[in-house]
């Protein structure tokens, strides 16, 4: 099989390339089943009917 | 030399405090000896996260030499303890049981640690936890520095989290108590699942500056002992008004067992599904006869419903708001993916996409759960539930495996976080061979009416005092 030194460069870029990747990142999926739980956790909250008045409780005293 | 026999390891405060003043040991073979065995055993339970031997003889010393010369400074005086890897010791490690802060070093001790310091308790090891006290939504035992958390009363089983260090060092006998964490279960859980007692105070009534962050509004420092007498004790040591932490009450508490109340003029609500078929089917047997020793202290007891509200949802949205923020550096850094476990860490970035909006109305309907929580308190003093639905889980099984179906809802550990409410874990029985327990919770800052019941139950009840085939 002929090949360019224009291909071979970039084999032997991609193998350096591919040896000095840092380890394998976490797949996307997992993160995005955890928005997931998150989105959900929403929806679950929105249910309550909230008045406008409700302030967040930022303040916890007897 | 005097010999420490093993009924020390398990003994109470009081009873090894009046054991150090009779001088039947000393403060230094009393510390060595607990030292001995917390680096013999703490290992086989994966509860030991660092030894402090040298600065606890030192201090043993110190306290031996005020004994001598009878300068006491109260019940916890001489008193070996460990606390949760989250609690910063002065110029030693503080991992926060997790692989990106395995290097870090703070230059001052944790608020409790300082209190319990003035009081001369003996500080004799940091304790284990799961990584960054599990707020990324951890799914294995696993998920730690120091391995998973194994249980005394059978090495197959998790001792739960994230205080899962403490809650096997106190029922193994390697502290006689020990300082813990919860922000949503992680005093309460391992002390139910090693048969110990654990107090979770009012939020803002222990000081948690020293201690590692995982949500400002949940967060609570908190005794885990072998008895509710022991964790009043400790509480009334460690609690107080701090203004190095934002979310002090300014409260302090002073345990008053001279005016408890009597039972006959004490209110528990209970939801009957919990003791009748609503718990893992296992537990049951223990948790109906608890329900029956309670009956029989004389307090009146009172059907109740727990408030509606997505009470997980709850805790998990503020959580991730709250947590994203404190984390978000380690989250950014890629650092986070040197974390054990995989879903934690995948939890923690889903943080950084958290809408404020969703935050806040998450702390919007947190105000209606408080309110609620008032109102349940205007029928009843307390609210009485299994502390946990079944015994511990398999340390080798992911933490979501389907347990046996229960028909109680459980909301009572996040509902009770919600509304910064105080709660009690007593252990009440066995099931698998494993610790079950009640706990009970109260209004803000009623810690005393709450002890006073435990002790009342465990004066009828002997599973406190239990142990575990640890050996020696």
């Amino acid at each position: 099989m002929d090949i360019s030194r224009r291909q071979l460069a970039g084999v032997v870029l991609a193998a350096t390339a591919s040896a000095q990747a840092p380890p394998k990142p976490q797949p996307e999926a997992e993160v995005e089943d955890a928005r997931a739980r998150q989105r959900a956790s929403a929806q679950a909250i929105a249910r309550i009917p909230l008045p406008m008045t409700t302030e967040p409780a930022f303040q916890f005293k007897a | 030399m005097a010999e420490i026999a093993p009924d020390i390891f398990f003994a109470s405060i009081s009873e090894l405090n009046a054991k150090l003043r009779a001088k039947e040991f000393s403060c230094l073979e009393l510390t060595r000896a607990f030292c001995d065995r917390m680096e013999r055993i703490g290992p086989r339970y994966n509860a030991l996260a660092l030894s402090l031997r040298e600065q606890a003889i030192r201090r043993a010393r110190e306290v031996d030499s005020e004994l001598k010369r009878d300068r006491t400074r109260g019940p916890l005086q001489g008193i070996p303890y460990g606390v949760k890897d989250l609690l910063a010791v002065q110029k030693q490690p503080t991992t926060w049981g997790a692989k990106p802060y395995a290097g870090q070093v703070f230059d001052y001790n944790a608020h409790v640690i300082e209190r319990l310091n003035k009081v001369g308790a003996i500080l004799i090891a940091k304790l284990s936890m799961v990584e960054l006290a599990g707020g990324g939504d951890y799914r294995t035992a696993a998920a730690s520095l120091t391995g998973p958390g194994l249980n005394p009363w059978d090495r197959t089983r998790w001792s739960g989290g994230s205080s899962s260090g403490p809650g096997a060092a106190v029922a193994a006998g390697l502290v006689t108590f020990a300082i813990g964490s919860e922000t949503s279960g992680s005093i309460l859980t391992p002390a139910a699942f090693c048969g110990i007692t654990g107090l979770r105070p009012t939020y803002g009534l222990v000081s948690r500056h020293g201690a590692m962050a995982l949500s400002w509004t949940l967060d609570k420092l908190g005794p885990m002992c072998r008895s509710a007498e022991d964790c009043a004790l400790v509480l009334h040591e460690i609690a107080g008004a701090d203004t190095q932490d934002p979310g002090s009450a300014g409260r302090s508490f002073n345990y008053t067992p001279q005016y408890g109340r009597k039972p006959a003029d004490i209110t528990i609500g209970y939801m009957p599904v919990d003791f009748e078929d609503g718990a893992e089917p296992a537990a049951q047997p223990a948790l109906r006869t608890a329900f029956e020793t309670v009956k029989s202290l004389g307090v009146k007891l009172k059907e109740i419903q727990l408030p509606e509200f997505p009470y997980g949802a709850l805790v998990g949205t503020i959580i991730a708001g709250e947590a994203g923020s404190i984390f978000e550096e380690l989250i950014r850094s890629g650092k986070v993916d040197q974390l054990a476990d995989p879903h934690q860490i995948a939890g923690l970035k889903s943080m950084l996409d958290l809408p404020a909006t969703e935050y806040l109305r998450a702390m919007r309907v947190r105000t209606l759960v408080k309110q609620a929580f008032r109102d349940l308190f205007l029928n009843c003093d307390m609210v009485l539930a299994p502390a946990r639905l079944g015994p511990a889980p398999k340390a080798a099984e992911p933490l979501d495996t389907p347990g046996p179906p229960t028909r109680s809802r459980g909301g009572l550990i996040p509902g009770g976080n919600l509304a910064g409410l105080p709660a009690i874990s007593l252990p009440c029985g066995f099931a698998e061979g494993l610790p079950v327990a009640i706990s009970l919770l109260g209004r803000p800052f009623y810690e005393n009416q709450l002890i006073a019941i435990g002790n009342l139950f465990q004066k009828q009840t002997d599973w406190h005092r239990r142990r575990p085939p640890v050996g020696t």
